[in-house]
């Protein structure tokens, strides 16, 4: 495996069942996500994106072929050692912010660094450094039902970057957000790429993302369409 | 930010829940402590009403005089057993006993009378200290007697009355003689209550005509925490040739009542904590249904199940920490209260008896360590098996479909 590629989807299919019948998510789907990427897995509803995405969070395994992340296969990983792989190199921004109610935006950051056993003193320069490159150092201790949903948004996406992960899987991050504050999540995800080297691939049909993208992955029913990698 | 912190926020998080949930275990708790205290408070009331007001721990006999206490079965020389089980460091006390009619007026009741030697019975027995009336027997006022409360009852009978008392001498001769009544007993148990006649030693043989030999001599271990087994082997091999039974086996019913009383405390706790259990069970299940779309969080982003188990048990423990602070503060509260004034069962229990022992009317609970931790301890390991299964099912989540569960 070249050293540069982060990701590599070897011939996987997904199929799942629907009451009796089986529906079949990802056909024979072979990708590579190089290092430094940001890509966007696009196309309509039921493509197949999203499967892809959780594929490769270890969140889902393949009915067939592998998924290889840093050269670890996933289907060949214990549950504690995806817990652990999850943990470690892959940043989670979801649709719904999913950010824990209970604690505030600095902690929602700081408690994926606790896990790793980061010391505190390193948790709290890290986290305060992306919150501030976020635009939210002065909303550090709001708990998210006082933030809007851009600025929840922005803790997931600090969450995600905080553990200095191999790659961000952001599933539609724009979707629950107006223009004006998807188009600064997208500015922030871009610099973070640009001057950070973050490795983001998103799952959208937001042509905002796709504009931003540097990589489409187009899927239609489950198999890759196109593959355009943009200047 | 550690378990614990997201732990107490998340059972603020429904307080209303958390509150009804803690109340509830802490309520069965200071139920149960209130139950065990009251519980021992009447076992440790029995056993003294029949170790320390009566039995002694021990009591040696001449064979055969349980069985048919005659007047003539009787220990020689007891004057150099009770010196020897003495020095062995045991309390004893010598005493005798014979039976006859008591008459006051017109009422008149068969009664047993015993002959104490009063400075040694101090010693193995704290009967001189439970009168309900009067005062206890005096070496210079020979014709001065102590009565059992229901005898006095039914003699129609008051402190510095008088009663006649017929019987049999030793020699074959009328005992007969008039006393005046010193003191009238609590209740003790049902042959002291109905039948009881006290005397001083001396009297007593005067009267029976009978200047030598004991029936009875009751022992008590100076220290009673001391094995009574071991203590029993000690008696008996200085009394060889006599009958030598412990409490437990003069009375039997009353020794396994309170041999029991550990297993019915536990099955009253664990049938009280069971409907806990299943309110806890509940609640926490509650929560985690609540909680599956973060729970999936959770794990997407790397915490572990056993992590989720912990937080979810950390929880619980909380709620039991709170639940128990709450029924110590008012179980032991409430059991101090009842410790010092009791229940009054006067109307109810009045004369009541198990085993042939008096019930105190007058209910006291007895705090101990145990009566307390007991309950504590139950709350605890009912509470965190009850939890077992919501956290295993946190546990189990998988990610995908929690956070996509609505």
């Amino acid at each position: 495996m070249p050293n540069h590629t982060i990701v590599q989807i070897e011939h996987v299919t997904k199929t799942y069942l629907q009451g009796k019948v089986e529906v079949h998510a990802v056909k024979d789907l072979t990708l590579e996500i190089p290092n430094g990427d940001f890509s966007a897995l696009c196309g309509p509803s039921g493509s197949g994106k999203t499967t892809v995405l959780n594929m490769i969070g270890g969140l889902d395994i393949p009915t067939q072929g592998k998924v290889v992340l840093e050269g670890h296969d996933l289907s060949t990983l214990s549950r504690a050692a995806l817990s652990t792989l999850r943990r470690d190199r892959i940043g989670f921004v979801f649709q719904a912010y999913n950010l824990i109610p209970v604690m505030t935006a600095y902690e929602n950051a700081e408690f994926v660094l606790k896990l790793q056993g980061v010391n505190n003193r390193e948790i709290q320069d890290r986290v305060m450094k992306i919150l501030k490159e976020v635009g939210l150092e002065a909303l550090a201790h709001r708990r998210p039902d006082e933030m809007s949903g851009g600025q929840q948004q922005r803790v997931a996406i600090t969450r995600a970057i905080a553990t200095h992960p191999a790659i961000v899987l952001a599933d539609e991050p724009t979707a629950n957000v107006d223009s004006q504050t998807a188009e600064s999540l997208l500015d922030l995800m871009q610099e973070l790429n640009e001057e950070e080297g973050v490795t983001f691939l998103f799952s959208t049909h937001d042509p905002r993302v796709m504009d931003r993208a540097r990589r489409l992955i187009r899927l239609h029913d489950g198999q890759l369409e196109k593959d355009e990698v943009r200047d | 930010m550690n378990i614990t912190k997201i732990a107490l926020r998340n059972i603020c998080r429904n307080w209303h829940r958390t509150l009804v949930t803690t109340l509830a275990m802490g309520f069965a708790g200071l139920i149960m402590i209130l139950f065990a205290s009251l519980m021992q408070g009447m076992l440790q009331a029995s056993e003294r009403n029949a170790v320390t007001m009566d039995l002694g721990d021990m009591q040696v006999h001449a064979k055969g005089f349980r069985d048919d206490p005659d007047l003539y079965n009787r220990i020689k020389q007891p004057e150099a057993l009770v010196e020897k089980i003495e020095q062995a460091g045991f309390h004893a006390a010598p005493r005798l006993y014979s039976f006859g009619l008591a008459a006051s007026g017109s009422a008149s009741s068969g009664v047993q009378m015993r002959g104490l030697d009063i400075l040694a019975e101090q010693e193995v027995t704290q009967i001189h200290r439970h009168l309900m009336a009067g005062a206890w027997l005096d070496n210079i006022d020979p014709n001065g007697v102590v009565i059992g409360k229901r005898l006095a009852k039914t003699l129609g009978i008051q402190v510095g009355g008088e009663l006649i008392f017929v019987g049999q001498s030793a020699d074959g001769s009328i005992a007969n003689e008039l006393y005046h009544v010193r003191g009238i007993l609590k209740s003790v148990g049902d042959n002291t209550d109905r039948a009881g006649l006290f005397m001083v030693e001396s009297a007593f043989r005067d009267l029976f005509v009978l200047p030598e030999g004991s029936h009875e001599i009751a022992v008590m271990r100076t220290d009673r925490s001391k094995n009574l087994e071991k203590a029993k082997e000690k008696i008996v091999a200085m009394a060889e040739g006599y009958e030598v039974l412990d409490w437990r086996q003069l009375r039997p019913v009353v020794a396994r009542i309170l041999d029991l009383a550990d297993t019915q405390l536990i099955i009253m706790i664990v049938i009280t904590y069971i409907a806990v259990a299943m309110l806890v069970l509940n609640a926490m299940l509650m929560g985690v249904f609540e909680r599956i779309r973060e729970f999936g969080i959770m794990k997407a982003i790397g915490v572990k199940p056993f992590q989720l188990i912990i937080m979810i048990y950390v929880e619980t423990l909380i709620q039991t920490m709170l639940a128990s602070l709450i029924a110590l503060a008012f179980g032991v509260g409430g059991a101090t209260h009842l410790q010092q004034n009791g229940i009054d069962l006067s109307d109810m229990m009045s004369g009541a008896s198990f085993g042939g022992v008096a019930i105190d009317p007058i209910w006291r609970a007895q705090l101990t360590v145990e009566s307390v931790l007991t309950p504590i301890l139950f709350l605890f390991i009912m509470s965190m098996i009850s939890v077992l299964y919501p956290a295993i099912k946190a546990a189990m989540i998988q990610p995908m479909n929690a956070i996509h569960f609505q």
